[in-house]
């Protein structure tokens, strides 16, 4: 019983890791008053551009490089018709995730023709910390994970601390409270806004790399599956800040790992499988009815401008 | 306002080119000569009138999840969730249309079974208003969400309950009795094409000449106002979701009892976000949704004929879409453009005289 | 002879649909204060955005020190020693006073202790009394003033100019105001200071820049000129204030509305209304003065029904309303103007027609055998009421977006005189009108009573509650700090009261 809750925690934080990179990314474009509502397009490219990076270059590093760059040059197209062209933030998500969807499988129909044999990559393994791997428990659990998932409790950190204790961070908060007053004290709200929608496509773009080249080493057109949405809402549920994203990307985690645990297992018996597949989105259901909103950033959604 | 339609039309048509043709440079990098593709598209889905009705037959269900999109969107509502609430129409067409197998005459169970497929997702989706309303819920996490559980019902049903007697694929029996009626002798078109024109022209009178549609509207445009002249706003929220979800499962009607006569899994998985592209170019115009979807019908009708004839991936479809969605984006951001610079140009020249 | 600090030549500026500036000139001095005159959408805050950065002029040119000065954003501006405290101030609401002043001035990562030392010794300098720790949502308008300030002194700006500054504050800020300006420009800075209120630009200024109509109507020195010459440039034609109002209503006249004790109290928060009492008689103006957010918007919206009180009750001629919700409220003959028409009053996307029938959407008037909306009988009413309120409007498809403030207003009057049968409550019904849009509003007021309906008038411009009210109550932090009968009238007490203290007459008397 021990063994089984210790694995199902260590995969808790492996299954968690894309979704906390998400909702991070999430949290810092929202900040700013912009719903990187195209994330699951993003997740998608991501999880595009690092297999056919990885697989092409034949090494994981290019096929991260490659994940982040996809997720950029997507999250660009967003920034640009949100930002500049003042654009509906849910449907220019809409469209690009449509968009990003008929790309991918076109693409990669391109560049691999129809393949005889599945095109796969190994993906990234897990790398125990000497010494600290060691401890009982913890050890299994938190310091026998992939790289992916060392680089997010890094980046968790150094996102909040970022975001409230530099000047950086208080430019990315203002332009989503209150848009005039960075406008006024002479930083372009836009290019605030736009640069950290690029960052979020990056991290995205990442993290989407992660169900290919980081956990399965292969791609399908529906690989994502609806976990774009689900570090959506995390950063919904997380009241726009890493620490929340971070909690709440852990607990979806935990619900993934549960449910994968438990179609292996003996689990399925008890509940049909479907209904463990959509205990996330049950999940977000019952959160997004029960827990109250605060931190809302004023003007999330509202693009901005004044008349030239 | 002459100027101003004119505008709408220029533009979107343009802008409608433009995708297609960014979809056809992607067309190169296959080897393919991109006009001769779109020469092809367009003349294979006027080849014969089979082909010409299925343009139709795949715009019925579009009609509605754009028109469920539409309702919610003019109360500046999100409803993402219509492809959940389709799957719950096509559960509810399908299960009560082979229960009631035999029972009933055809044309009242298959007004039976509209009616409650209505109701089914009327139901599922008026809940996602109720959880606005009561909870101040996120409705476009909500429903986006809901969409997934929908999901996993209905596969859930498909190898339990719904199973076919075979026992051997996750998909049900095919429905005998309660078919829709064909209207165009030699083709698949159903009646339920006119049924979602038709509905398209209710959901216009409602929504412009009914104090219901003017109470949508005013909550949509200013929530404030709205509240301060004694709308209630939160009773509003659930009469729209429950539109729009019954919206949305009656192109599972159509579909099932008109189309498919029988659900399988990932039976049409995409028609909830392109419900939501056609409702943005039709700018949530119940009968600008009725020419688009008929467009769109068309690229999947070309789209699949090109599959079958050329070997041009199936992928081709969503990437014409997603194109011409983006580029109509695009293109409502340079009307108003040239409108505002137009205006101060007349301006400017009348000062300066 | 020297070259003025900053000289703006020739600037033109077109929006879309309106010329905001027209071949505007102006100097400004170091050590002077200019006052910027002119009534609403004269173009005054354009000028100074220009000056600012926020917007890019058409033509024309800026001058600092006899050279061209290129100011393409607020960066540039800020870089030269300019400062703008807008009229909607610039604040975060959220952030606290150091996060908010340092925004884009510091870099990298923020010494916090060190910010909040130099901010707090900023503050003391100028006995501002600012905790640089407070949430800005915490502090009053008049501190987060002072915040505004506060930044511009922490910049070290040369040049400080403020957009309507005593809009939001008490006679004794505003005069507390005045001194810091002075001493200002006393020590060698530069103030421009926008205004459509006489009194302070004969008060505060050196020069006076009247405009009206985008354009520079009058450059005068304050020795040599008076209110009346102002009033003429700024309005064109001569002022001809409104009479007739303030008369006595008979004690035996019927009481129309009746708030006993009506309290607003929301859970953990202090209370926005405290034991509001009073009584509105038939053909009777109630004014109600005091400083903006001393709980004005929330009394109005308990009346209508926005808000349900949580202690005291409400009568309507006699009926108790206090459970009534808004739409039966409208029934009973409640009419509401609220202060902020774009957010609480009309849909700005939706036709004069559409925004007509707001108040009353199921009255068979619209509608053909009562079941479908009519386009010919909406459109006809609408009309009716264009014509009546004499509202400029292509007609009544058009968008009431595109029309001018006082035409909006108007549409409202026209709206809520129908709908409020017995009674209207006004909430700054005259906030941002020019002068003739003032004067007809202030007429229909007037005209209103006489007809025998009650008026709940809210107005911080104290001119305004002089010239029409009948009895005036004076709030402060929800409470009422007293009630003056008309021939009590007097600017001092009132003052008094306003900024929170008791009157002692007035507590005398109630003893």
């Amino acid at each position: 019983m021990i063994e089984f809750f210790t694995i199902l925690c260590a995969n808790a934080f492996r299954m968690g890791t894309p979704l906390v990179l998400g909702a991070v990314g999430e949290v810092y474009s929202e900040r700013t008053g912009v719903m990187m509502t195209a994330i699951e397009g993003v997740f998608l490219a991501g999880a595009f551009g690092g297999l056919v990076g990885a697989f092409l270059t034949q090494s994981l590093a290019m096929g991260f490089l490659i994940a982040i760059l996809s997720g950029v040059i997507v999250a660009s197209a967003h920034g640009w018709i949100c930002v500049y062209l003042k654009q509906n933030q849910v449907v220019t998500g809409t469209a690009i995730a449509i968009l990003v969807a008929g790309l991918c499988a076109f693409l990669f129909r391109v560049i691999f023709g129809v393949p005889l044999m599945p095109i796969t990559v190994t993906p990234l393994r897990e790398l125990p910390i000497p010494l600290l791997s060691s401890i009982p428990f913890f050890g299994r659990v938190l310091f026998s994970q992939n790289l992916l998932t060392y680089f997010m409790f890094v980046f968790v950190p150094l996102a909040y601390f970022v975001l409230y204790r530099t000047s950086l961070g208080l430019v990315i908060r203002s332009a989503g409270e209150n848009p005039e007053a960075v406008e006024v004290a002479g930083i372009k709200v836009n290019r605030v806004r736009f640069f950290t929608v690029l960052f979020a496509g990056g991290v995205s773009g990442l993290a989407g790399a992660f169900y290919s080249i980081g956990f399965l080493g292969m791609y399908t057109d529906t690989i994502i599956g609806g976990r774009g949405w689900i570090a959506f809402a995390i950063c919904f549920l997380g009241n726009w800040n890493p620490k929340g994203a971070f909690i709440g990307g852990i607990v979806f985690g935990f619900a993934e790992a549960f449910a994968i645990s438990m179609q292996v297992g003996a689990g399925s018996a008890i509940f049909p499988n479907e209904l463990l597949i959509a205990l996330p989105y049950i999940l977000t259901i019952v959160l997004a009815i029960t827990r109250k909103a605060y931190n809302v950033p004023a003007k999330l959604g509202v693009s901005y401008g004044i008349e030239k | 306002m002459k100027t101003k339609t004119i505008d709408f039309l220029l533009f979107n048509i343009g802008a409608i080119f433009v995708g297609l043709a960014a979809a056809g440079i992607m067309l190169t990098f296959l080897g393919e000569n991109p006009i001769r593709v779109y020469s092809l598209l367009f003349t294979s889905v006027v080849r014969d009138r089979f082909t010409v009705a299925n343009i139709f037959v795949r715009a019925t269900p579009l009609i509605f999840t754009a028109l469920a999109f539409a309702v919610t969107f003019k109360a500046k509502l999100f409803n993402i969730g219509a492809q959940g609430q389709f799957f719950i129409g096509c559960l509810v067409a399908v299960g009560f249309s082979l229960y009631l197998e035999g029972f009933l005459v055809p044309g009242v169970g298959l007004v039976i079974v509209f009616f409650l497929t209505l109701l089914g997702g009327g139901i599922y989706g008026g809940l996602i208003g109720y959880a606005k309303a009561r909870f101040n819920a996120n409705e476009f996490l909500v429903s986006m969400m809901s969409t997934y559980v929908a999901l996993g019902v209905s596969d859930y049903l498909l190898r339990t309950l719904l199973m076919e007697a075979r026992g051997e694929y996750p998909q049900t029996d095919t429905i005998q009795f309660y078919r829709l009626p064909i209207f165009v002798g030699g083709t698949r078109l159903h009646i339920g094409f006119i049924i979602a024109v038709v509905i398209a022209i209710l959901v216009w009178v409602m929504m412009y000449k009914t104090t219901l549609g003017y109470r949508i509207r005013t909550v949509g445009q200013n929530r404030e106002a709205a509240h301060l002249a004694g709308i209630n706003t939160k009773r509003i929220f659930v009469i729209v979701f429950f539109i729009s979800g019954a919206l949305a499962s009656l192109a599972g009607f159509t579909e099932v009892n008109g189309a498919s006569y029988m659900l399988m899994r990932g039976f049409n998985s995409t028609i909830g976000a392109m419900g939501i592209g056609i409702a943005v170019l039709a700018n949530a115009n119940p009968i600008s949704i009725i020419f688009v979807a008929v467009l769109f019908g068309t690229l999947i009708e070309g789209g699949m004929i090109l599959m079958q004839v050329a070997g041009i991936p199936h992928s081709i479809i969503p990437l014409m879409q997603g194109f011409v969605m983006v580029s109509v984006l695009i293109s409502y951001y340079v009307r108003t453009r040239v409108a505002t610079l137009r205006e101060k140009h007349r301006l400017q020249k009348a000062v300066g005289i | 002879m020297e070259n003025p600090y900053v000289e703006l030549l020739h600037v033109s500026k077109y929006f879309a649909k309106v010329i905001a500036n027209h071949d505007v000139s102006i100097k400004i001095e170091r050590g002077k204060v200019v006052a910027l005159l002119g009534e609403n959408g004269a173009g005054k805050s354009t000028i100074m955005k220009i000056l600012y950065g926020l917007y890019r002029a058409d033509e024309g040119k800026i001058l600092m020190d006899g050279k061209e000065a290129q100011i393409t954003s607020p960066r540039e501006a800020i870089a030269l020693g300019i400062s703008m405290i807008q009229q909607h101030f610039s604040l975060v609401p959220v952030h606290t006073v150091t996060e908010n002043i340092i925004l884009g001035n510091v870099r990298g990562v923020i010494d916090r202790a060190a910010s909040e030392a130099s901010i707090r010794a900023l503050s003391d300098k100028y006995a501002f009394g600012i905790d640089p720790n407070a949430t800005v949502a915490s502090l009053s308008v008049g501190e987060q003033q002072k915040v505004e300030i506060l930044k511009a002194l922490y910049l070290d700006s040369k040049l400080l100019i403020m957009d309507e500054p005593t809009a939001v504050l008490t006679p004794k800020e505003s005069s507390m105001l005045m001194q810091f300006i002075r001493d200002f420009a006393a020590a060698g800075g530069a103030v421009v200071f926008i205004t459509h209120k006489l009194k302070e630009v004969m008060e505060v200024a050196d020069s006076v820049v009247v405009m009206r109509g985008g354009k520079v109507a009058g450059t005068l020195q304050k020795e040599g000129t008076n209110e009346q010459e102002l009033a003429g440039l700024m309005i064109g034609k001569d002022l001809i204030p409104t009479t007739g109002g303030g008369r006595s209503v008979p004690d035996d006249a019927p009481v129309c509305l009746e708030l006993n004790g009506v309290t607003l109290q929301n859970k953990g928060e202090v209370s926005s209304l405290e034991g509001i009492t009073f009584q509105i008689r038939q053909g009777e103006v109630f004014g109600v003065a005091g400083v903006s957010g001393n709980g004005q918007l929330e009394l109005c919206e308990v009346v209508c029904g926005a808000t349900r009180p949580t202690g005291g009750s409400l009568t309507l001629n006699g009926e108790d309303i206090t459970g009534a919700g808004i739409n039966e409220r409208i029934q009973k003959g409640i009419g509401y103007v609220p202060s902020d028409r774009q957010r609480d009053a009309l849909v700005m996307d939706m036709t004069l027609a559409e925004n007509m029938m707001l108040k009353s959407i199921d009255d068979p008037k619209w509608k053909i055998n009562g079941l479908l909306l009519s386009e010919r009988k909406i459109d006809r009413l609408t009309q009716q009421a264009i014509e009546d309120y004499n509202v400029k409007a292509p007609g009544p498809r058009a968008v009431i977006q595109g029309l001018s403030g006082g035409n909006q207003q108007k549409m409202v009057l026209a709206r809520e005189l129908i709908s409020g049968e017995r009674l209207i409550v006004f909430d700054q019904p005259t906030r941002g009108l020019d002068l003739g849009a003032i004067d007809l509003v202030h007429k229909t007021i007037l005209a209103q009573r006489d007809a025998g309906k009650s008026i709940l008038l809210v107005s911080t411009e104290l001119t305004e509650i002089f010239a029409l009210s009948d009895r005036v109550a004076v709030m402060y932090k929800g409470k009422i700090q007293g009630i003056l009968e008309r021939d009590k009238l007097d600017i001092n007490r009132i003052g008094l009261l306003m900024a929170g203290y008791h009157d002692e007459e007035e507590e005398a008397a109630s003893v």
